[in-house]
């Protein structure tokens, strides 16, 4: 029997499962990926998988020896859906029996995450609006990755010991040693415990985040996300003091991870290589105890802060600028202040001052780092002045340093509270997300009931027509042009998708059901002649 | 004359190319203050853009200036 398939019909687990059977076995593993009705805050109807079969079903066969041989398992199987699947199908399913539980779990966490990875499979979602897009699979972490090199048949229990290697090769057993900290006399062993249970995210892995993560790992915080889009730049050097010469040009988020598992191997790293957007970022904070935002973007900030109030979840704020810095706790708490009551709406971009335009000296994020990450175990532990409400200054110049208290009366608490004004902000950024619409064709959008909307001007039309009827008006008269004729849901498109997507929120604005196709008419998988 | 001390923080710093001074000034608010400042230093950030804090407490821009005030103007940054 081939231990991957690729399949076209339902999965059969009973049969699955009787193929697993081994007199020597003592557990069993098994995974089911099912087809949901939602993704990244779009309902889903349904999902198609296309699949290269020939290549698809080698590596997959590649992948389940590597785990046996890996792990020592000893039967293992893989099956994936390819076709068209309704919510609640299963789309992937692992099964791997093992002498004992360890080897199972891990083998098969191995086997679905490289399937992520590396099988040639493409997702298409279909979304209960009509349209329809197709879905990355491939950025998904690997739990494998982070963790040291494993033994098959050496059974560790649950101990902290883990094993790493030197460059030597030379296996060596690794006890973190907390003592140093556990003697103060506020933090002790239920305080480290406390630390290992914790989990903390951290966007950004720049100035701020790498002592922020750097501290938060060697100090035993038990689980660390990090969320980084960024590739190292030589620019980064001076002040990213986590990496070297020979990390430039790689995935911030996957170098930070890769430093502070070497740093300290018994915590659990995931690595977030795409920025969060308003889709997804309070399911993220809601897995997290605490967050640290670390960015030089004011947008993410202002998310930050409002997806932190919407879960209750803690949040710690740094920015600098040249020599000095500023740093905010926002506890989450009802009735303590956020950003936004201190600076209610995000300022215009070219107000704020950034360390691209303005420069800035390393030390100085350095610093501002370090104190975050001092606030956030200041929380984790339940230290004195924990949480402690007001805007700090640092000045690294003068060395003065001032803490101003933030009156929570005069903020939020005049809109509706922090609550209601974080939920009204995230709300106007889904809509923004909301907009786009990716079609393969203009047929296919008017199929699913989309009035087109042409929003180039005269001379691009003429150059490029489309082949569909379309009202046209260009983008400049969308603002005072009448609506008149325009009912029921619309697509605007012009030829990259920004202006019809500027559009679009312009009509949204006056109660008519628009978006944009996204990326405009070059986007279209099959040109203007389908 | 009331004169009352003042620190600027980031962009303000910058612009004004000091971080404190005192002044001796006619200003009967700190609007005021922030405009005649403006007008000196050339400072580029509109008013609604700023926080200010009067004897290391925030405060509203329409607060009377007392003798010996300490004034610290703060704008908002992005670095990171």
């Amino acid at each position: 029997m081939m231990s991957f398939t690729i399949t076209g019909e339902d999965v059969d687990i009973a049969q699955l499962c009787d193929g697993l059977r081994h007199p020597g076995s003592g557990g069993f593993c098994s995974f089911e990926g099912w087809v949901r009705n939602n993704n990244e805050g779009r309902e889903v109807s349904g999902l198609e998988y296309e699949a290269y079969t020939e290549l698809a079903i080698a590596e997959g066969e590649r992948i389940v020896a590597e785990a046996m041989d890996r792990y020592g398992v000893l039967a293992a199987r893989g099956i994936h859906r390819v076709g068209n699947l309704k919510i609640g199908d299963i789309a992937v399913w692992i099964g791997v029996s093992a002498a004992h539980r360890d080897e199972a779990f891990r083998a098969c966490r191995y086997i679905i995450d490289e399937i992520k990875h590396r099988l040639p499979i493409w997702k298409k979602e279909h979304y209960l609006a009509g349209d329809t897009a197709w879905v990355a699979c491939s950025h998904t972490e690997r739990a494998h990755e982070m963790e040291p090199p494993y033994r098959h048949g050496q059974h560790e229990g649950y101990s902290h010991t883990h094993e790493h290697y030197h460059g030597s090769g030379t296996p060596v057993a690794f006890t973190p040693d907390y003592s140093r900290q556990t003697r103060l006399i506020d933090i002790g062993d239920v305080g480290q415990a406390k630390l290992m249970a914790s989990r903390v995210l951290v966007i950004g892995a720049g100035g701020l985040g790498c002592p922020v993560i750097s501290y938060l790992a060697a100090a035993g915080v038990g689980t660390l996300g990090i969320v980084d889009g960024d590739v190292l730049d030589a620019s980064n050097l001076h002040r990213q003091v986590m990496y070297d010469a020979r990390d430039v040009g790689q995935r911030k988020v996957d170098l930070a991870a890769r430093r502070i598992t070497a740093l300290n191997p018994t915590i659990a790293v995931l690595a977030y290589a795409e920025p969060l957007h308003a889709g997804n970022i309070t399911d993220v904070f809601a897995q997290y105890d605490l967050v640290v935002e670390c960015t030089d973007d004011l947008a993410s900030r202002y998310l930050a802060n409002d997806a932190a109030v919407l879960t209750g979840t803690p949040l710690i704020l740094a920015s600098v600028y040249q020599y000095e810095g500023q740093l905010q706790v926002v506890s989450s708490i009802p009735g303590e202040p956020c950003l936004r009551c201190l600076w209610p709406v995000q300022p215009a971009p070219g107000l704020a001052g950034s360390c691209v335009e303005s420069g800035v000296l390393g030390p100085v994020p350095g610093v501002l780092g370090t104190m975050q990450a001092m606030e956030a175990l200041k929380l984790l532990l339940g230290l004195p002045s924990a949480g402690d409400h007001a805007l700090q200054l640092v000045n690294l110049l003068d060395g003065s340093s001032q803490r101003l208290p933030i009156d929570a009366a005069s903020g939020c608490a005049l809109h509706g509270g922090c609550v209601e004004v974080a939920r009204r902000a995230v709300d106007v950024a889904q809509g923004h997300l909301d907009i786009d619409r990716l079609f393969d064709r203009l047929h296919d959008a008017i199929a699913a009931g989309y009035a087109i909307i042409d929003v180039r001007e005269p001379g691009e039309i003429a150059v490029q027509p489309l082949p569909v009827n379309a009202l046209c008006v260009p983008a400049g008269l969308v603002p005072e042009g009448t609506t008149e004729a325009i009912e029921g849901r619309v697509l605007l498109v012009c030829a990259s998708g920004k202006r019809s997507s500027h559009a679009a929120r312009l009509l949204r604005q006056r109660g008519i059901d628009a978006y944009s196709l996204a990326g405009g008419l070059t986007a279209l998988h099959h040109g203007l002649d389908a | 004359m009331i004169e009352v001390t003042l620190q600027y923080y980031a962009q303000l710093r910058e612009q004004a190319g000091v971080s404190s001074e005192l002044v001796s000034t006619r200003a009967a608010n700190l609007r005021e203050l922030y405009d005649e400042l403006s007008m000196r230093h050339g400072f580029s950030l509109p008013i609604d853009a700023l926080k200010v804090a009067v004897n290391a407490q925030f405060s509203d821009w329409n607060r009377m200036l007392g003798e010996g005030d300490t004034i610290v103007f703060i704008p908002p940054v992005a670095g990171g």
